[in-house]
This record gives structure tokens, C-alpha cells and sequence, in this order.
């Protein structure tokens, strides 16, 4: 549906690129990434608003790197949504299907289909876009961005102003709109949630560059280079040199412990990897309880040195015995309430091998 | 506290209040000079008459070149980067620095030059016609008018223009359909100070039209001739014309400003 090909642009100082992204049709992808990653960049060169310094783009086959943004057939929906002021909620709706053109009866049933899906019905008649709530904004700009139909729908941030409720609600909605209009989507967002929520596919990009693609569990347990795993909040990342290749994984050592890991294709002995675990991934062994088969290695005495409380989990922070490594182990707020741990207490660990993630260094 | 705080408003009202007795005093005292019979008189003067026709006109005619002139002018400047846009953004001041005499000096000038005697050739002849009036009333506040739009223009968020363009307008559709109904406050403002502006003209009007009763003389030019010649009536009749002119605008401006888009 959309591919880029070696895509570079500029802003500025900050250049984007190269970006290679193969996006099919139906298809749901989030670009994640921190402030100034240049993921609304990337969106404005692929709609054509800013030229590419060098490389290609093609939508559904054909190549549109020198088409003008009308000719592109994408629509787009801001972080600031971008109404227009001077127009009823009717009028912001239809624009893009008076502009192209599109015949009165069919955009009277696409308008028809769209109402009940976004919820219109209420607020279609209504003279000033100023006095919507965020989310009614939020959906009036949706419709608008839908109703011609485009090839694809761009999402830059769509949902950064709105307060939680209103946020999910709209997250859900994103959904349907997907899979009932079968619409392809590009979602651009920080928010790391939302990300895993939505999106089928995740592209990771930091500093101009698209660092990982891949399903949600390859990105959140299999980050391919040390900023991703940093970007998603791996707390857990120590510097490991491989010691010995095994059959059923890599034997590694570094900051005193050694790791048991998933091996790793051309991996040679004395290579040096990054490895790490997330912290809800590492497992507390309750004394007197049998262990099963995956948690026979990596394990772990360790002692609580510090306890951090957040909304729903609680982290505790705790200090291996045999060296001076500290974990973050993230336990649920009822599991929290259940073991009682407090610092200072000693605890036994299991860093699990499938659980763990290594990235080759150099 | 209260009293601080009364003292403060005391303090930031009274300038205001000693200006405008200053402006009601200017305006009062020319009553002694005034009485509707004379005023009525002198309007039947085909001088006078004149005088009030052709600045209407012509300054009409200026503000509306202006404000086409401007309004591309000003978008480019707020919105596409080209390469020298510094220079031409200061460049394009110097009508607001320069006084009007000047500029008037300048467009004079410009027609003693091969192209003045060239455009003469052809019958286009500036100096001391109408249409001498318009341009240079034109060349004076043709700047303002751009400064006043592009500050519009940069207030108009720019996703708007690009979701417009994505949802099929072409680059002159996003204009129409969107910038301009969005600047629309603000080119109407800009129309109403700029046919203000050019209404009371004086300086460069002057030295490229000249005052010619009942052919350049606009009402600013009339006013000063009637005070050369000691014709106080006539004067103060003038005055009064454009003083009403003056309110009339300002009104309009506020209508416009409290007018929601």
C-alpha cells in the first residue's frame, strides 16, 4: 500500500532517513518514538507537504514522490485536529468530499454510515466547531479525514489532548474504524500504551532513523538495539562478553553474575553483548514452592534495597548478593499486598532465558 | 490593599482621561469657528465638493490596489521561504519610515527619468493627475497594508492549509477555501485602516499631484490650502468632513473586530 525507498528529508539541522518502510493494505502500523524523532517528518514527506531531499515514495504501487499532496489521496488528521473554524460541524465533514468532487448521493450515505460509527448523530447540526468537547472534535475530525475515503489515514498524535476516558474510548474506535472500513493507518504517537494497544505493527524511530519494525511482542521483548530497549523503559540492561556457546543457548558473564541466554546466530565466544530483561519479566520465588523447568537457571539471591509505588504496581529494586548488579523487579499491587516485602528483606530471583534479550555490541 | 489597588486604577486612568479632554478641547474649539449655515454653504462650493469626491475616490481605488497588492505580498512573506526574504521583509518597511514627503519626492522624480519620458510618450502621465492621487496615496500605504496581513496571516495555523490540501484542494483551493474565509478579519481591517490612512494623505500626495482646485486637491491638500488663504469657513468645513469620516471608520473597524468570524 505504501512503501518508501531509502527516504531522506531534511528540516532544518535534523535529517530524516533512510527510511525503508513496506506498509500492505488494511494494515494498522504505529510509529513510535520519542519528541524529535521526526515521526511527523516522516508523515509530511510521505503526503508530499515537504519535499524529499532524495529517495522514493509509492503509494499502491505507483510512485507519488512528486505528486502534489491533493493527488496523493491520503487524509490526515493533526495533533491539533485542525478544524476550521469558519465552517459548521456539517460543512468541516463534507469539505473533502465537495473538493474532490464526489456526488451528492453517495456522500449523503458514506455521511450516513459514518454517523452512527463515530457517534455524529448529536452534534451534526451543530453551527460552531469552537464549542465541541475534545472528543467530539476528535471525531468530527475523524469523519472529515474519512469521508472521501481515502487510500490511507495518517494519524499524527490524534489523542495527546484528551484525558484518559475520552482516549480510550477513541483507541476503541480507531480499532473498528480499521477493521469495519478496512481503511489503511499510519499512527504516529510517543505514547507507548497507546502504541502497544493499536498497533498490529510497530515501527520504533529515534534520531531520524527507523530503528525496529516488527509485531508488538518483537519490539516490547526483542528490542534489536540498545535505544530501542532504552526507549522502552528496559530498566533491567547489563554488559555481558559471551563465555560459551551451548546447545540450548549462550553462556554469558559481566558485572559478576553470569546469564544464561538465548543464543544468538554467529554469536562467538568473548563477543560482547548487551543483555536485559523487563522488569515485570523477572520472577520472585516464593520459598517451599517446587520450581518449574524454566525457572532452574539464572536464579538469584538478592536483597530489597528500595521500594517505588505507582498507580497500579509497585518496583522493587533489589541488589544481587554475588555482585553489585541492581534489578527492578515490577510486582502488581495485589502480589505487592500479598509477599509484604520491605527493605531489606531477602528474596530469591529468576532472570528467565526466554524472558531475556541480547543485542550485539560494536 | 483596596486602596493600593485604587490608587493603581486611579494611576492608569488618568492619562487617559487628561487625552481625551485634551482630543474633546482640539475638536470643541473649533465650534466658535463652525454654524451649520456656513457649513451647508460651503458644501454647495463645486470646489469643495470636488475636493471631498476625489479623495473618496481616489483613496478607495488606493486601498483596494493596496490590499491586492498585499495580501499575496504578505502571504508569501509569512508563509513560503525563498532566499533574500530578510532583506525584502525590512525592505519593505521603508515606506513606514520614510516620510511621506519623501516618497512623494521620489515618484516625482522617477518621471523626470527615460522611463518617466518613455511611459509620457504613451500617454501615461502621473505628475499632477488623479491618477498621480491614487499612486502616490497607493505608494504610502501599501507597506502598512502588508504588515497588517502578513501578522494575519502567520496567526492562521498552517495544518489547516495542509488538511486542506490533503482533503483535495489544490494549493490556490486552500487559499480560497480556507486561508482567505480565515483572514477575512483581517483583510477587512486592514482595507478599513488602509482607505483611512490613504483618506488623509497628505505629504506625498502633494508634491506628485500637486493642488489644483477642483482637479488634485484632495481634503487634507483642500485643508491646507483653505488655512493658507485665511478661509476659516471653508477650513473648519473640511475638517468637520473628515473628522466624520474618521469616526465613521474607527466605528467600522470595531464592528468588524467584535464581528465573530
Amino acid at each position: 500500500m505504501i512503501r518508501t525507498e531509502q527516504l531522506i528529508a531534511q528540516r532544518g539541522d535534523f535529517t530524516l532517513g533512510p527510511v525503508n518502510l513496506d506498509l500492505g493494505a488494511d494494515s494498522y502500523l504505529i510509529l513510535l518514538g520519542p519528541s524529535g524523532a521526526g515521526k511527523t517528518l516522516l508523515l509530511e514527506t510521505c503526503m508530499g507537504l515537504i519535499p524529499s531531499k532524495s529517495g522514493n515514495v509509492w503509494l499502491n504501487g505507483k510512485d507519488v514522490t512528486r505528486s502534489r499532496p491533493e493527488q496523493r489521496h491520503i487524509s490526515y488528521l493533526p495533533q491539533d485536529l485542525a478544524l476550521f473554524p469558519h465552517l459548521n460541524v456539517r460543512e468541516n465533514i463534507l469539505f473533502g468530499a465537495k473538493r474532490r468532487h464526489i456526488d451528492n448521493s453517495l456522500t449523503e450515505d458514506r455521511l450516513n454510515n459514518l454517523l452512527p460509527l463515530l457517534e455524529l448523530r448529536n452534534i451534526i447540526e451543530r453551527e460552531d466547531v469552537s464549542s465541541l468537547s475534545g472528543g467530539e472534535k476528535q471525531r468530527v475530525a475523524l469523519a472529515r479525514a474519512l469521508l472521501p475515503q481515502p487510500q490511507m489515514l495518517f494519524l499524527d498524535e490524534p489523542f495527546s489532548a484528551l484525558d484518559a476516558t475520552i482516549k480510550r474510548q477513541l483507541q476503541v474506535k480507531l480499532r473498528e474504524i480499521n477493521q469495519q472500513l478496512g481503511v489503511t493507518i499510519l499512527h504516529v504517537t510517543h505514547d507507548q500504551e497507546e502504541a502497544f494497544m493499536l498497533g498490529e505493527k510497530i515501527a520504533v524511530m529515534i534520531h531520524g532513523k527507523l530503528c525496529q519494525l516488527g509485531s508488538r511482542d518483537d519490539i516490547y521483548y526483542r528490542p534489536e538495539t540498545l535505544d530501542v530497549a532504552r526507549f522502552l523503559r528496559n530498566q533491567n540492561i547489563f554488559d555481558m562478553t559471551l563465555e560459551e556457546v551451548l546447545p540450548g543457548g549462550n553462556m554469558q558473564k559481566g558485572n559478576g553474575i553470569k546469564l544464561m541466554t538465548p543464543g544468538h546466530e554467529r554469536a562467538q565466544k568473548g563477543q560482547r553483548f548487551a543483555a536485559g530483561i523487563r522488569s515485570e519479566e523477572v520472577v520472585i520465588i516464593r520459598p517451599n514452592k517446587p520450581l518449574g523447568p524454566d525457572l532452574q537457571e539464572n536464579l538469584f539471591h538478592a536483597n530489597v534495597v528500595d521500594i517505588l509505588a505507582f498507580g497500579g504496581t509497585h518496583i522493587l529494586c533489589v541488589k544481587l548478593q554475588e555482585s553489585e548488579v541492581t534489578i527492578d523487579v515490577e510486582l502488581p499491587n495485589c502480589a505487592m499486598r500479598d509477599l509484604g516485602y520491605a527493605i531489606g528483606d531477602d528474596l530469591q530471583i529468576c532472570l528467565r532465558k526466554r524472558s531475556l534479550w541480547t543485542i550485539p555490541l560494536n | 490593599m483596596l486602596h493600593r489597588d485604587t490608587a493603581f486604577k486611579i494611576s492608569m486612568l488618568l492619562p487617559l482621561v487628561l487625552l481625551i479632554v485634551y482630543f474633546l478641547l482640539l475638536i470643541s474649539s473649533q465650534s466658535s469657528f463652525f454654524s451649520l449655515t456656513v457649513f451647508f454653504d460651503q458644501l454647495s462650493r463645486g470646489d469643495l465638493r470636488s475636493a471631498v469626491t476625489l479623495s473618496l475616490f481616489a483613496a478607495t481605488i488606493s486601498s483596494l490596489l493596496a490590499i491586492v497588492i498585499a495580501i499575496p505580498s504578505a502571504y508569501a512573506l509569512a508563509r513560503i521561504h525563498f532566499p533574500g526574504k530578510q532583506f525584502i521583509d525590512t525592505f519593505i518597511d521603508l515606506p513606514m519610515i520614510l516620510t511621506p514627503i519623501a516618497l512623494g519626492t521620489l515618484i516625482l522624480m522617477s518621471w523626470n527619468t527615460s522611463m518617466g519620458r518613455l511611459l509620457s510618450n504613451f500617454g501615461i502621465t502621473l505628475p499632477f493627475t488623479v491618477a498621480g492621487v491614487v499612486l502616490a496615496q497607493f505608494t504610502v500605504i501599501v507597506a502598512i497594508s502588508i504588515r497588517m496581513l502578513k501578522s494575519t496571516f502567520e496567526q492562521i495555523n498552517p495544518r489547516q492549509e495542509q488538511v486542506a490540501r490533503l482533503l483535495g484542494c489544490s494549493a490556490f483551493g486552500s487559499f480560497r477555501h480556507v486561508t482567505l474565509p480565515l483572514a477575512k478579519r483581517g483583510v477587512m481591517t486592514a482595507i478599513i485602516l488602509t482607505w483611512a490612512r490613504a483618506i488623509g494623505e497628505f505629504g506625498a500626495t502633494v508634491m506628485v499631484a500637486g493642488t489644483a482646485k477642483g482637479q488634485t486637491a484632495t481634503l487634507p491638500s483642500s485643508i491646507y490650502l483653505a488655512m493658507s488663504a485665511a478661509d476659516l469657513p471653508k477650513a473648519v468645513t473640511l475638517m468637520v468632513i473628515l473628522i466624520g469620516i474618521s469616526l465613521l471608520v474607527l466605528l467600522g473597524v470595531r464592528v468588524v473586530l467584535e464581528h465573530k468570524p
